[in-house]
């Protein structure tokens, strides 16, 4: 984002920097977004020091106990136990880690394959572009849960099996926007006057295409990682995804299925926090769209 | 996602209204059963699971019958039999029995079925309940000698659980594929309905003979409904769409009590949960070779905690790989581990794993005790990834040698001798992955010895040696929880068989 922002400033005139401040502040989407985002990364940091209790620690003695605004519960633990007496806070909170740590890597992973295949495709066209639509087509063929199911089931679930299985897989939508984005770019006259200076290949590419593309790249990229954590709570959800002890809201939304019909906040917990985390990162990705492309909304 | 809420929204609307109940249950002595996983076959000698076990006993008959209150043996398809020699017993049959088809019942049904399933090449499922026959023999239409390979002393006890009868002439023309398409036995019930995979309607037979030991009851229809997903059971039970349901874990059992059109019941079982620990030639875990490695496995696992907190009412901690209520099971001078993390810490270091280990840890059933002892291992440095699998994958696996650590029940198919249990995991059998031959043999004397003290002392040894070696963490007996209509008057057998025939209305 950071990076984002700057090298948006290196092509603005200089009094567009404050005009581009301005205008995040001014949305509201984005504001809420990016700032229960923010609130989810700093606690997913933070969970060693905020963690009341070890996540991994079960005392089966001290079981299903209700979170605190229950008669029965106890600021001891705040929300509660699982069904094998763990602290519930805690897993919550090591558990945001788990999402964004999938939603970040598989966005890295496949924003990395995606782009430069986009890349490549919008800017030679012919014979490349070809390839790289013909990729992207068989990649389409295939919906990405059913071959996540059927290689986590032959190699064994795991985070980073996960991990790799997803960022391999949720290339498509990088390489199809960018791919446009790109071949748009191509013919506007930056591109020509580097041309004309002599410029390599490589540096018109990364040096001029690319910063002017970044702000469609950020959109997909927030959507990507949205897409990517519910994708590994669907699998966890079906006992494919991160393996136990590890607590990952998919599994802990899973585990305490057997256990919605009276004891229903174990499954509304980390239901919500999923819910709160995806929508959080859509919001903020929705807003970037629309500050750095009012005229798409 | 969204299906799933509307199916909850839809079990709670369903539960408040009590719409789907009208027309089932005591007004018109039906039964609506939901079972968590389909057999394979219904022909009871193609599938090793539970509720194969429930309806073969339901549809067909065996030569004898076993109390399971008293435990003492009756007639049921025979009449009268006398063990002739070691070897052989010869059954007097009943006269007068026909079959779901119309088939009379002789001596040929019995000699076919036998000669039948006791052929490796017909290739039963259930070996272990067949092989011990070498011939069965028809002396006249309702006399038949059986013959048995070695000495079986378990042989009645066989006779009265798994071994069900088939009606030869139905049976040579359809073989076993037709048998489950359309089983046909003499059973208190017959089939009436099969939707493979998803229902299965057993209707009272009309026709039963009246001196069988299964005395009929009321129920006149049973349609048991595979949904393998617990929570979707505890919907239907909750909302009145089923009237049965078994082996419903602790926790929900103990909620679903306050709930006043339900009734649960409960007891123990025969059916002990244990873990494997691939230690054979070529087990994909070298560690596991290391004895102190199992021990430490053993010592790490808090059983007590977990039998009083997670497992249930009536369970207990097992220290030998068999069920205490079995002929011949004992855990005398077999070295029990008590819980103890600091002990398995030290045994884990000593084999050269200080640092930790990772082991693949498979299971099937109760994930919340599979995930307790994965917790349990966590604390002393052991990383047991999870395969939550399918039981015929689990299998497979376990067959294979693709498996570490198991989490294993095994109810014995109610055989209440230990030739059922014990000898299935430890006697060189395809689910064997300790493979010791001296327990081998232990097991094999025990067997095939008839002197009831002999075969004791030969059982004895071979558990107190698969203990001592710490071949297999014995862990508790399990209980089974029923959750049922509240007018439904029935028992919790050790055997977790439901008698839908002798059940009746308060």
């Amino acid at each position: 984002m950071v990076d984002a922002a700057l090298s948006l400033q290196t092509i603005m005139e200089p009094a567009a920097g404050a005009r581009l401040r301005r205008r995040m502040f001014g949305q509201k989407s984005f504001v809420l977004g990016g700032g229960l985002l923010l609130v989810i990364i700093v606690v997913a940091l933070l969970a060693p020091l905020l963690a009341t209790h070890d996540p991994y620690t079960q005392d089966l003695a001290r079981r299903m106990v209700p979170p605190f605004w229950y008669g029965k519960g106890s600021f001891e633990h705040i929300l509660g136990t699982d069904n094998l007496g763990r602290d519930y806070f805690s897993r919550l909170l090591y558990g945001a880690r788990i999402s964004l740590l999938i939603g970040l890597s598989v966005m890295v992973i496949s924003g990395i394959i995606g782009t430069a295949l986009g890349l490549v495709a919008g800017y030679f066209g012919g014979k490349a572009d070809l390839a790289v639509t013909f990729l992207v087509t068989t990649r389409l063929a295939m919906p990405v849960m059913l071959v996540a199911l059927a290689v986590v089931a032959i190699v064994g679930g795991s985070l980073p099996v996960i991990i790799l299985v997803l960022g391999f897989l949720k290339w498509d939508r990088f390489a199809v926007v960018m791919r446009s984005a790109t071949q748009q770019a191509r013919s506007l006259d930056y591109v020509a006057a580097a041309e004309a200076v002599g410029a390599s290949t490589s540096r018109i590419i990364l040096g001029e295409i690319l910063p002017n593309v970044l702000p469609q790249l950020i959109v997909v990229a927030t959507l990507e990682a949205a897409s990517a954590i519910l994708l590994e709570a669907s699998l966890s959800f079906l006992g494919l995804g991160v393996q136990p002890p590890l607590p990952s809201w998919g599994l802990m939304i899973s585990e305490a299925k057997s256990y919605m019909f009276f004891s229903f906040w174990l499954i509304a917990i980390p239901g919500t926090m999923l819910a709160l985390l995806v929508l959080a990162i859509n919001l903020a990705g929705d807003g970037l769209r629309d500050i750095f492309a009012p005229e798409g909304r | 996602m969204k299906k799933f809420i509307f199916g909850l929204a839809a079990a709670v609307t369903l539960a408040a209204f009590n719409i789907g109940g009208a027309f089932a249950g005591k007004p018109d002595n039906s039964i609506r059963f939901a079972y968590d996983q389909a057999p394979e076959s219904v022909d009871p000698y193609f599938n090793n699971v539970r509720i194969g076990v429930i309806i073969g006993q339901h549809v067909w008959d065996t030569l004898i019958y076993r109390n399971p209150e008293t435990g003492e043996y009756k007639g049921e398809l025979a009449s009268a039999w006398q063990q002739v020699d070691d070897r052989t017993i010869e059954f007097d049959l009943q006269h007068g029995i026909k079959f779901h088809n119309g088939e009379e019942f002789d001596a040929d049904d019995v000699v076919y079925t036998l000669n039948y399933v006791a052929d490796p090449k017909h290739g039963v499922t259930t070996q272990q309940n067949v092989a011990w026959i070498e011939k069965a023999e028809k002396i006249d239409k309702y006399k038949v000698r059986l013959t048995t390979k070695e000495v079986f002393p378990a042989a009645i006890e066989y006779l009265s659980g798994p071994v069900v009868i088939h009606p030869n002439e139905y049976y040579e023309k359809v073989g076993p594929e037709g048998m489950n398409a359309k089983p046909v036995g003499t059973g208190p019930f017959r089939v009436t309905e099969y939707d493979v995979g998803k229902s299965i309607t057993l209707e009272k037979n009309p026709d039963y003979f009246a001196d069988s030991p299964k005395k009929q009851g009321p129920i006149e229809k049973i349609v048991i409904r595979f949904i393998p997903d617990r929570q979707t059971q505890m919907a239907e039970v909750l909302s009145d769409g089923v009237d049965f349901i078994m082996y419903v874990p602790k926790d929900q059992a103990e909620q679903l009590e306050a709930v006043p059109n339900l009734q649960v019941v409960s007891g123990e079982t025969m059916r002990i949960a244990f873990m494997q620990m691939n230690s054979q030639e070529n087990t994909p875990s070298k560690a596991l070779k290391d004895e102190r490695v199992r021990k430490a496995i053993i010592y790490a696992i808090d059983r007590e905690t977990m039998v009083k907190e997670i497992v249930g009412a009536g369970s207990r901690v097992l220290n030998t790989i068999c069920f205490p209520k079995q002929f011949g099971c004992t855990d005398e001078g077999a070295p029990g581990y008590e819980y103890n993390p600091d002990k398995a810490k030290a045994l884990l270091a000593e084999a050269g794993y200080a640092n930790g280990l990772e082991l693949d840890l498979v299971a099937y059933r109760e994930r919340n005790q599979t995930e307790a002892i994965i917790g349990y291992l966590k604390a002393v440095g052991i990383n047991a990834n999870l395969q939550f699998l399918q039981y015929a994958a689990m299998r497979d696996l376990i067959r294979s040698n693709k498996a570490m650590l198991t989490h294993q029940t095994w109810g014995s198919f109610s055989v209440n001798d230990v030739s059922a249990a014990t000898p299935v995991y430890f006697g060189y059998e395809k689910d064997d992955i300790s493979r010791d031959s001296e327990v081998r043999d232990l097991l094999k004397k025990g067997d095939t010895t008839m002197l009831p003290e002999d075969r004791k002392a030969a059982y004895h040894d071979a558990l107190k040696l698969i203990a001592e070696h710490a071949y297999a963490v014995p862990l508790y007996s399990l209980p089974v929880y029923y959750v049922a209509t509240a007018d439904l008057n029935f028992k919790a057998y050790p055997d977790e068989m439901p008698r839908f025939w002798e059940m009746t209305w308060k």
